[in-house]
């Protein structure tokens, strides 16, 4: 329990002991909404503040991410002399679920104050659960992603050329829903689409444990 | 894969199965049904692509775990000439569909379930061929090759049975389009179409061993 605990203070040192990474990706994600409130503001309809939303989620999640091992490139070799692989892509799941539940937090709160939630009648809570199933699902899958990415030359391009493939299920389950709730629809009517969701979750993290060990050995 | 390249019955097979297909497919009998008229004979060629390319990928992926398991480079290069001519297969079915679909549903792409799936198999499929292009190191190349190619099918499977929730299907047999199912696939449709769907895959997995026997030969000769 306490080596989860450590290599969670770890991932949380390398983030903030420069401030300007965190800094940047939140002034990413303002200069992008604000570009989408100059373009959209008074026009907007549900549906579209509904693809607006996941869009720059997606953008966010993917540079957000993509960090994840890419930064550690260098240290891989000592973390695969220290601790089993599995122990840790566990700490890299959690700190990085963290991670974009935050961005998620950043996004909708600048959402809330530019492009305000288009709907008086929808289910705020089920919108909200569906959202924090989105972002486990981005971020799990981009973990992932991330560690595969890392191991070549060019990581940047590679992450977006390999993330989104893979993310679309995700994606495609969450921007639906999201979009069926905002028309008004309760908990019945997505059910099966949440559970969709989440079995396509656990299929991720099950296939990450499984492969992880071999993408981080160099 | 291994036994495929040491026999050669079934090639003999493979050709006499593709000569009865075109024969059969262009002259046998087929059924008037509203809409697809002579086009249904599309079955016997747009169809077993698909089938021929789902085959390709997961014999892909069985020889990318066999990799992952044995670190047998022999291994990866099967995975990846499996991959290319699996790739080969899914643009010849998405051009033969969509010339079919011109005449069909008036435009060669719509927001049909099974074009999409189609779309993202070919996205994920020309990444992993991009990730191994930027991979230098052979052992390398092939590790970080098979863990994509795996992650990417096991989340390829369940997107094939999410996206016909999100939208119906343009496609004959589904949402009551006249179709091949139960009672509209007649027998002259099937004694051509199942042959055909062997004799494609068959010609696809040939194709696959000239190519890897290719290979296998480089790398030998590069190790001596």
């Amino acid at each position: 329990m306490y080596s989860y605990w450590a290599l969670l203070s770890k991932e949380f040192l390398i983030d903030f002991r420069q401030k300007y990474p965190i800094t940047g990706i939140v002034l990413y994600i303002f200069a992008t909404i604000y570009i989408n409130f100059l373009t959209f503001q008074g026009i907007i309809s549900p549906v579209t503040w509904n693809s607006i939303f996941w869009i720059v989620l997606l953008f966010t999640f993917i540079t957000g991410l993509a960090k994840s091992f890419v930064n550690e490139e260098r240290r891989s070799l000592y973390y695969y002399l220290l601790i089993p692989p599995g122990k840790l892509l566990i700490g890299k799941l959690l700190y990085y679920t963290l991670y974009g539940l935050s961005l998620v937090f950043v996004v909708s709160l600048l959402f809330n104050i530019f492009l305000p939630f288009p709907s008086d009648s929808a289910n705020t809570n089920l919108f909200l659960l569906n959202l924090i199933l989105g972002s486990i699902g981005l971020s799990s899958g981009l973990t992932m992603i991330s560690s595969i990415a890392a191991k070549t030359t060019n990581s940047s391009t590679l992450m977006a050329v390999l993330g989104f493939p893979v993310i679309i299920p995700v994606l495609l389950l969450a921007v639906t829903n999201s979009r069926k709730i905002l028309l008004g629809a309760q908990i019945e009517s997505i059910q099966g689409n949440l559970t969709y969701l989440v079995s396509l979750i656990v299929i991720i993290i099950a296939m990450s444990f499984i492969l992880f060990p071999f993408s981080s050995r160099n | 894969m291994r036994y495929l390249i040491r026999s050669d019955w079934w090639k003999w097979l493979t050709m006499a199965l593709v000569i009865y297909t075109i024969v059969g497919g262009f002259l046998m009998p087929a059924p008037r049904l509203p809409i697809l008229n002579e086009t249904v004979r599309n079955l016997h060629f747009h169809v077993p692509m698909w089938f021929g390319m789902i085959f390709l990928f997961t014999g892909s992926v069985i020889y990318a775990i066999k990799y992952l398991k044995t670190k047998n480079l022999e291994n990866d290069i099967l995975s990846a000439t499996l991959v290319d001519t699996g790739i080969l297969f899914g643009i010849l079915g998405l051009l033969s569909g969509m010339i079919w679909a011109n005449f069909t549903w008036g435009e060669p792409w719509s927001n049909d379930p099974k074009q999409n799936a189609s779309a993202i198999a070919m996205l994920i499929y020309f990444a992993l061929v991009i990730l191994r292009g930027s991979l230098a190191d052979e052992h390398q190349k092939a590790r970080i090759g098979a863990v994509y190619n795996v992650f990417a099918f096991a989340v390829l499977i369940p997107l094939l049975f999410i996206l016909p929730r999100l939208t119906d299907s343009l496609h004959p047999g589904n949402g009551g389009n006249p179709g091949f199912n139960a009672y509209d696939l007649d027998n002259n449709l099937r004694l051509v179409f199942y042959p055909a769907v062997l004799g494609w895959t068959l010609l696809g997995f040939w194709v696959a061993t000239l190519q890897s026997r290719i290979k296998i030969l480089e790398f030998k000769k590069e190790l001596e």
